[in-house]
């Protein structure tokens, strides 16, 4: 059947969200328009002459579709498409821009395990993982992906209010030298220097060290 | 030894990054790629990368950066910073390729002509403003080779 005459106003701000290089489609329902309103979707490697639906996102009403699986390989760079429709009408496709996982993704914050003796805390800190499809399927870590990755450490003395900041290439920190009986707070950020991505620090994990012997 | 030739890559990242969404705007196909496509600069043998990269450099010098004036000014200014990196960076490798083994295969010649061919089946215009746009995945190749 032929194209249909395409009048409805265009879905707007089709855009990737991308965490830990899990790549979702997102976009605003055309202007004026009700409820209703359905949606189609397809993608393209860019370089690669074709675009290719998405099955699982056609006659969608929602205004996303997880793309992650057909944009996992990180080497490449991606487009993608959506189409409205509603009442027999229907909308131009609307395109994001050239999305490139490895510079467009955002980073979580690592995972932060303290532990204290009397005088030093010992921190260990964890990259997220890259997105994956199953549970099954081998982990990567982000690390493996950014090799130059980096950390920032904040130490706060939740007494003295005193804060000391690391930056730390392994994933490993003693802090030495601390008061016994002390409450200490410690909160970590990722940081890759290029591309230039960074996390959020984490929220804080406190602890306290151990009264004087 | 290896060459090894030190640029700046976070601030060459930064400059394109800034004009990276106007570059990329100005080029309409999607169904072509001078640098990823037919074939991956990720596939490149480790011995040839010294020599795939200076050929890149003199490519994006020679053929790629001088084709791309705008009309915007910040623009210009960002793609002649970055022009300026790769020209130091080229005449470093090029210093240091005659001194060393810096030899491309022929997998990896057959690779450049393909760039070229990509390259010369567009305007030139357009095959410089699609390279441009395209200078992360260099980039990208680069800090993942390093």
């Amino acid at each position: 059947s032929g194209e249909l005459y395409c009048s409805l106003p265009n879905p707007r701000n089709v855009h990737f969200e991308s965490i830990n290089m899990k790549n979702v489609l997102h976009w605003s329902a055309p202007e004026g328009t009700g409820d209703g309103v359905l949606y189609k979707v397809k993608y393209a490697v860019y370089g690669v002459g074709k675009w290719i639906r998405k099955p699982e996102c056609r006659n969608i009403n929602r205004t996303w579709c997880d793309l992650s699986s057909e944009t996992s390989d990180y080497e490449e760079q991606y487009y993608a498409s959506v189409k409205a429709f509603l009442n027999g009408s229907c909308s131009d496709w609307m395109e994001t821009t050239r999305f490139n996982p490895l510079t467009d993704t955002k980073i979580d914050p690592p995972m932060v395990s303290v532990s204290s003796t009397d005088k030093s805390i010992s921190i260990i800190l964890t990259v997220p993982e890259k997105w994956k499809r199953s549970p099954e399927e081998e982990s990567v870590s982000l690390l493996q992906v950014y090799p130059g990755l980096q950390y920032n450490v904040s130490v706060l003395n939740k007494k003295t209010k005193k804060r000391w900041f690391f930056s730390i290439s392994n994933n490993t920190l003693v802090v030495p030298w601390l008061e016994p009986g002390t409450t200490y707070c410690v909160s970590a950020q990722i940081h890759v220097t290029t591309p230039l991505l960074d996390s959020s620090f984490s929220k804080e994990h406190c602890i306290a060290t151990l009264k004087d012997k | 030894g290896a060459c090894r030739v030190s640029m700046s890559m976070t601030e060459i990242r930064a400059g394109f990054t800034a004009i990276k969404a106007n570059i990329q705007s100005r080029d309409p196909i999607r169904t072509l790629s001078i640098l990823s496509h037919p074939h991956s600069l990720h596939k490149v043998k480790s011995s040839d990368r010294c020599c795939i990269t200076h050929h890149l450099f003199t490519f994006y010098v020679d053929k790629v950066f001088k084709h791309c004036r705008t009309e915007d000014s910040f623009v210009n200014r960002k793609i002649s910073s970055i022009a300026n990196s790769f020209l130091s960076a080229r005449r470093k490798l090029g210093q240091c390729r005659e001194q060393n083994n810096c030899v491309c295969g022929e997998e990896s010649t057959e690779k450049f002509k393909q760039i070229l061919a990509n390259y010369e089946g567009l305007n030139v215009t357009s095959a410089a403003m699609k390279s441009l746009g395209e200078l992360d995945i260099l980039l990208d190749w680069m800090e993942k080779s390093r």
